[in-house]
């Protein structure tokens, strides 16, 4: 079920009425919602509840076996075994397609016979978030910082509707304390909330639709055909795109688990600001980046090691996470360019301590230009993102060198406004939202009404009929 | 024993107040649905005209009963106004089908409008331009150069997409083609309420003005006409009717002289759907035949599919290497998968249409 459809608006209004008048009630509480995120799911196919179910089934057993575990060594085989069972289920889904056609083409050079059957599995949505919420929460009760969730809390951990299809991925620390307490049903934080999903449909409806169309989907068909100016107007979009579809995205479930009364953590904070690719992926993605460092990079040994070692953690690390974006070699080389960038920066800055040279001066001139070019690297790596090969990547690359010469018909400017003017927006003080969901809270219900209706007629006026996917729902 | 912090917060950043009202859920609900309803009133027109294009069933049908007393009260209070004031002050004139569009316009060729506008009504706009045919004395578009280009338009729906897109980018590398890509989801020759594809291939004849149009489209075709009364696709009369739409369409595709390429439509893995597709196919293929000159039809059945037409997401290619050509959906194409058909067209122009393409 898309967020931005009717059949949603409904079923959201079926589940937040159940929710509230349920509250009391813990157990019929989770039974319900643990039904209605099922339903949710299984709207996509209900054949994909079955494999929901098998994770949590997974991760109970796991995390259970862990605690029973006596000694040190069978903790450990029982949280490793956990991992490879819900490792196995994703691994399976997501990349057997890709491994047996690669190796069928290895031993067919090799001039072996065939290695592994050729199978198309059809990658189940949501399979991606929900394995490492798995994860974390079997190495979380194996690290001691988490207890062993009841069944229904933990089904309901993994399956809540809010978060299920595209995160953010919330950590069982975060969100199983928040199933086991009521709720204040008479302190819902809803400015914020519909601020969230307001902002959240304009950015996915909008303005990721609008570039979409205008130019990322031109260009990255067809590079050959267009021009310089307009293969770096389409990486730039592609980043506008992506950021205001997958942080659309994220604001909507923000905002919806908010409405039921449930915090979720933030996932992007005005990445396009960083300064560096430290800093951007601080900001972007956040509950991935640091799942990412608690279960991958910390483990691998972190920065404790040589520099050496430090630096192949961080490519590791953006590698691996690169491929927990699909099976593909765009993405292996889209998490391989920040890790490397990152771990240049890691070694420059460390052999700047060294040789006991003062902190460069900062100054706006300095900010600014850090701020542009960490974009401007951000943006490369998107082309790899989202092109469907390699050769298509390095195709729009190779315009902007050598397509000068072409006019850009596609670059107007209302497309230089949207591009810019959603990436210097990521600038406003979080305070000055604030004062507008506060000035909004202040409000009669009958100036509420109509402004919630117009903000609603605009988006809905603005973007095209029937909305795609989210970027996220294929990962 | 163990320690769960406490969730993190997303309300006011650090050492900001908080200075928002809360609110009980009653009174949250009663504004949602209140500002729901109150959107819904200046939205229904809208609303109405797009369950009257959506596929024929018991949604649209329930839908249409819902929605036409909402939009005649919308109409009658002048509310539709809003909207449409609204669309004429940006330059639009109404909501386009927006599901994974793809209109890709080659440079300097489209001239204001919204590229790929369905005309309401069906009525066909744009001027047609005659196109040089061959031997006319205008330069001999069999041999383009880069000063001549040849001009290719593409359109299509989803399937058009998927193989349009290499197409495009496979013409444009050789440096002596002009290829336009027009292809959009969900759309066929069954619904032009939804999107009305001979008006539109009228407009990019006009704009685009090509000496080659490539079109691939039919995913979508097999579903009732709509009435009333409403024709079943399985039944004689829709026989009839599609294939006098597609003849119509392929004849609209030629009147400027132009050399027409149908690529037909490939196995599924749905077997109804693919003997559907079967079906749709077979119109085409007959219709292209009778057409004078006759158009060229390129099947892409077994090119995608077995040596015995059945459905194959994986082929192997002439270097023996395997490739997955088709989506785990078991209808699109991959990308690997258009280029299959793309570089089947591109021999086509070569070889039996004589084209010289580097």
């Amino acid at each position: 079920m898309l967020f931005p459809t009717f059949d949603f608006a409904i079923f959201f209004a079926v589940a937040f009425t159940a929710n509230w008048l349920l509250n009391p009630y813990p157990v019929p509480w989770k039974l319900s919602m643990l039904a209605l995120s099922y339903v949710f799911y299984g709207w996509v196919g209900w054949g994909y509840c079955l494999l929901l179910l098998s994770t949590t089934a997974i991760a109970l057993v796991g995390g259970n076996a862990v605690v029973r575990s006596t000694t040190e060594k069978r903790r450990r085989l029982a949280m490793a075994l956990s991992c490879a069972g819900l490792l196995g289920l994703l691994g399976w889904f997501k990349y057997y397609g890709f491994v047996s056609v690669n190796l069928d083409n290895l031993t067919h050079v090799l001039g072996l016979g065939r290695a592994v059957p050729l199978l198309q599995v059809a990658l189940p949505i949501a399979i991606s978030f929900y394995t490492f919420m798995a994860l974390s929460y079997v190495i979380d009760i194996y690290r001691r910082h988490l207890s062993p969730a009841r069944p229904l809390d933990l089904a309901l951990y993994l399956s809540f509707f809010p978060h299920l299809l595209a995160g953010p991925i919330v950590r069982g620390n975060e969100l199983l304390p928040q199933l086991r307490h009521r709720r204040d049903p008479t302190a819902v934080d809803y400015s914020r909330a519909l601020w969230l999903i307001l902002a959240g449909l304009f950015k996915k409806v909008v303005i990721s639709s609008y570039v979409s169309s205008a130019i990322v989907v031109p260009v990255f068909t067809a590079p050959a055909q267009h021009s310089a100016l307009e293969s770096i107007f389409a990486a730039w979009g592609y980043g506008v795109q992506i950021y205001c579809d997958f942080s659309g995205y994220t604001d909507i479930a923000i905002g919806l688990a908010l409405l039921l009364g449930i915090r979720f953590p933030v996932n992007f904070d005005a990445p396009y600001t960083a300064r560096t690719l430290q800093d951007f992926w601080r900001r972007w993605h956040i509950t991935l980046s640091r799942w990412l460092r608690d279960y991958l990079y910390i483990p691998l040994g972190g920065s404790s090691g040589s520099e050496a070692r430090t630096v192949r953690n961080i490519m590791l690390t953006m590698v691996l996470g690169g491929l927990w974006h699909g099976a593909a070699w765009t993405f292996v080389f889209w998490g391989g360019s920040p890790g490397g960038g990152r771990g240049g920066g890691h070694l420059r800055r460390r052999r700047r301590v060294r040789r006991g040279l003062p902190a460069v001066a900062e100054g706006p001139v300095r900010i600014w230009m850090q701020r542009f070019w960490t974009f401007q690297f951000v943006c490369l790596g998107w082309v790899f993102f989202n092109a469907t090969g390699l050769s298509d990547a390095f195709a729009v690359l190779g315009r902007v060198a050598s397509g000068w010469e072409r006019p850009s018909p596609l670059v107007t400017p209302l497309l230089v406004l949207v591009v810019i003017g959603t990436v210097v927006s990521q600038l406003v003080p979080p305070d000055a939202v604030e004062r507008l969901q506060a000035t909004f809270s202040r409000q009669r219900s009958a100036v509420q009404v109509g402004v919630l209706a117009l903000i609603l007629l605009g988006i809905t006026t603005f973007g095209p009929v029937g909305v795609a996917p989210f970027i996220y729902y294929r990962f | 024993m163990m320690s769960e912090s406490a969730p993190p917060t997303q309300t006011a950043p650090e050492g900001t107040p908080d200075a928002r009202v809360r609110a009980p859920w009653q009174r949250v609900l009663r504004i949602c649905v209140a500002a729901f309803l109150l959107w819904l009133l200046l939205f229904a027109p809208t609303l109405q005209h797009n369950a009257q294009v959506s596929p024929v069933g018991t949604r649209r049908t329930v839908a249409l009963d819902l929605l036409g007393p909402i939009a005649a009260t919308s109409r009658a209070l002048q509310l539709s106004h809003l909207v449409s004031w609204t669309d004429e002050a940006t330059g639009r004139t109404g909501n386009q089908p927006g599901n994974g569009v793809l209109s890709t316009l080659g440079p300097g060729h489209r001239h204001g409008g919204h590229p790929g506008k369905p005309h309401p009504g069906g009525q066909p706009s744009g001027t047609p331009t005659t196109v040089a045919p061959h031997g006319s004395g205008a330069p001999d578009i069999t041999h383009p150069t880069a000063a001549n280009p040849l001009r290719v338009l593409i359109v299509g729906d989803s399937l058009g997409i998927d193989m349009g897109g290499p197409l495009q980018n496979d013409l444009a590398n050789t440096g002596v083609v002009q290829a336009t890509l027009d292809a959009r989801e969900s759309t066929g020759l069954t619904r032009p309420d939804y999107f009305n594809w001979p008006a539109e291939l009228q407009s990019d004849l006009g704009t685009a003005r090509p000496q080659v149009v490539v079109i691939m489209m039919g995913a979508n075709d097999p579903q009732d006409f709509p009435g009333p009364p409403d024709v079943p696709f399985t039944s004689p009369q829709w026989n009839v009717m599609y294939a006098a739409r597609v003849a119509a369409f392929m004849k609209l595709a030629q009147s400027s002289g132009t050399t027409v390429i149908w690529v037909g439509m490939p196995p599924m893995q749905n077997a109804a759907l693919s003997a559907k597709m079967s079906d749709v196919d077979a119109v085409d293929q007959q219709q292209a035949a009778l057409c004078k000159p006759p158009v060229d039809f390129i099947s892409s059945w077994t090119l995608l599919g077995t040596a015995q037409g059945a459905y194959a997401p994986f082929i192997t290619n002439a270097a023996g290497q395997v490739i997955n050509v088709r989506t785990p959906d078991g209808i699109h194409l991959t990308p690997a998968g258009g280029e299959v058909l793309s570089q089947t067209v591109l021999n086509y122009l070569r070889g039996p249409l004589h084209f010289q393409l580097p």
